[in-house]
């Protein structure tokens, strides 16, 4: 007897292999979504608790909500109302024990100005009790960037006009000290003029001295002349009157080097003033940037008078430019 | 980030100054400022009686809450106003607020201006015996001619003695005037030195002197496009040149002051028609 025939099978269990394959993949997928589920923490249990803000402006759903800085729930739905705009916020539920009663919401960034935005939870005291499911919590609106920097403006304002109340007086004692300075450099003016009257002086003394030496010259001549035994007898007059020369000598060289001097003090004192003058020049400038520049510009605004100029010319009788 | 942490660092600067904030103004203290604007702005305008309302209000409103200052200034702005409009006794009355009230304390700077204002209505009225009381009383308050006040007063001063005749007189206080002036950086009251002391000039005979004077002041004047100002100046020329013999200089002169007086609507002095009479 002969065997049955049996047709060929390219793919032997191929309906099993496929099924396996599709139930691995199927498997796979599964635990994929439960993972993201659990991500997104579908599994964990969370309470609805609402707020209403007049300016919805910033907020949208999904954004986290941080207790803490820890984030325990996000923005799970918005919708319009009369008065503004009504926001779930789902919190798990395991979190709701450190919200209680009382506790406000708030607009936030998670790096000050500029960063994430989140709502943040500022929890009350805890004496009130726990929130329950669906109640409401009071909304706080972030300052903005502008109402930020105004607050700063009027905080500082009293220190700026603190600060111009001082340099007015810096600037008063500047103006003292450049009275000081003109009146130095007025003197220091009239120093050249008394260097040259020094130097006039001294060459009159040198030319007193060399006259009064010609003269003494001519006189022991005519002296010796006279009577050379006289002279000889009176050796000691004669070295006295050049002691006398001697002296006078000495004293012009004094005089001489007290006008070296006296220059070279002038013009080491020169660059001192000159320096002076530069500095209170920049100090100066300095100021005046600076009262120009903001935020110093607002505080140093000159308070206007209210009064009208009262006019010297008023008192002519002259016809007043009301009258017709 | 940086903006909240430069507002950190300058709290404990703030925090060592200890003032406290500036409180904004009150109701009443808003609509008194608001009215003493507007009244400033009706005088630049030059509608002097809507100017004068608004002073009256805002002096009313300064009395309400018994502002001090802002009384004595409302009724300062008064009296200038009143006499720009011709009514002398309604600027006297205005001062009288701050001047015959010894039992509320005025700030001294407003008696001195007050003082002062009196002093330059009675001169303005001839009546010199008056003006140089009030004269007197401003100088004891503005303490060795110190005040702000100091180039003013000077030169009341200085017109009163060239009133009394007092050539010598009425040129020191014009120049100690111009002085004070010129380092306060008070332009109006340095031309109206400089006029008085060519007033003065020309009084003593020395018509150059004097133009040259009046011909810095008018320099001034032009600075600071004051119609009457220039117009005085203008007629005060005429007359130093008229003065020196140089009729067609004084002429000319006089040309432009009618000019001027013409273009700003003002009735022509009896001044300038004085100095006409003469060139004729």
């Amino acid at each position: 007897m002969t065997e049955a025939f049996r047709p060929p099978v390219r793919f032997p269990r191929l309906l099993a292999k496929v099924n396996a394959f599709l139930l691995v993949a199927a498997l796979l997928m599964a635990g994929f979504a439960g993972i993201v589920a659990h991500k997104q923490g579908w599994f964990v249990h969370q309470t609805m608790i609402r707020v209403i803000t007049p300016d919805a402006l910033g907020i949208s759903t999904g954004m986290p909500v941080k207790l803490f800085g820890f984030t325990v729930g996000s923005v799970r739905e918005m919708q319009l109302v009369p008065g503004g705009v009504d926001v779930q916020l789902g919190i798990m539920t395991e979190h709701m024990a450190r919200i209680p009663k009382g506790s406000r919401a708030r607009f936030a960034r998670e790096s000050g100005v500029i960063g994430a935005s989140v709502i943040e939870i500022i929890p009350g005291r805890p004496i009130l009790g726990e929130l329950v499911e669906g109640e409401q919590i009071e909304f706080d609106r972030s300052r903005g960037i502008s109402e930020i920097v105004e607050d700063f403006r009027r905080q500082a304002a009293p220190a700026f006009a603190e600060l111009k109340s001082a340099l007015s007086q810096v600037n008063r004692s500047g103006e003292d000290l450049s009275v000081i300075l003109a009146a130095l450099r007025a003197e220091t003016e009239q120093l050249p003029a008394t260097h040259k009257a020094m130097r006039q002086f001294i060459r009159n003394a040198d030319r007193a001295a060399t006259d009064f030496s010609r003269q003494a010259g001519a006189a022991l001549e005519s002296a010796q002349r006279a009577s050379e035994s006289i002279e000889r007898a009176t050796p000691l007059l004669a070295g006295k009157l050049a002691t006398t020369l001697d002296s006078v000598d000495g004293a012009v060289g004094q005089l001489r080097q007290t006008a070296a001097e006296a220059q070279e003090t002038l013009r080491s004192v020169r660059p001192m003033i000159d320096r002076s003058e530069s500095t209170m020049r920049d100090a100066s400038e300095v100021f005046s940037a600076a009262k120009r520049v903001w935020p110093l510009s607002d505080a140093f605004k000159d308070a206007p008078d209210a009064t009208l100029p009262i006019d010297s010319f008023e008192a002519r009788g002259a016809p007043g430019p009301g009258r017709q | 980030m940086t903006l909240l942490r430069s507002a950190a660092a300058a709290a404990p600067l703030c925090a060592a100054c200890s003032t406290p904030p500036s409180a904004p103004l009150p109701p009443v203290g808003a609509r008194g400022a608001d009215a003493n604007a507007r009244a400033a702005a009706l005088v630049r305008a030059g509608d002097y009686a809507g100017a004068a309302r608004r002073y009256e209000e805002a002096l009313a409103l300064a009395r309400s809450v018994e502002d001090l200052d802002g009384i004595a200034a409302n009724a300062i702005n008064l009296s200038v106003v009143y006499q720009w409009m011709g009514r002398e006794g309604s600027a006297r009355d205005a001062l009288k607020i701050v001047l015959d009230d010894p039992k509320r304390s005025f700030p001294e700077r407003r008696r001195l201006q007050a003082e002062l204002r009196r002093a330059i209505l009675e001169l303005a009225a001839r009546d010199r015996a008056a003006a140089a009381e009030w004269t007197a009383r401003a100088e004891r308050r503005c303490e060795r001619l110190a005040c702000e006040l100091a180039p003013a007063l000077l030169n009341v001063k200085s017109q009163l003695a060239l009133e009394g005749g007092e050539t010598a007189e009425a040129a020191r206080f014009a120049q100690a005037a111009a002085d004070a002036a010129r380092s306060r950086g008070d332009r109006a009251e340095q031309a109206n030195s400089l006029r008085n002391a060519g007033r003065a000039r020309l009084a003593a005979g020395e018509p150059a002197a004097a133009r040259t004077a009046l011909e810095q002041a008018l320099a001034i004047d032009h600075a600071l496009a004051d119609p009457r100002k220039i117009h005085a100046d203008l007629v005060e020329l005429a007359r130093a040149s008229a003065a020196a013999g140089d009729r067609d200089a004084a002429r000319g002169y006089l040309e432009r002051a009618q000019t001027v007086s013409h273009a700003a609507r003002d009735p022509r002095g009896l001044e300038e028609m004085e100095v006409q009479l003469r060139l004729r």
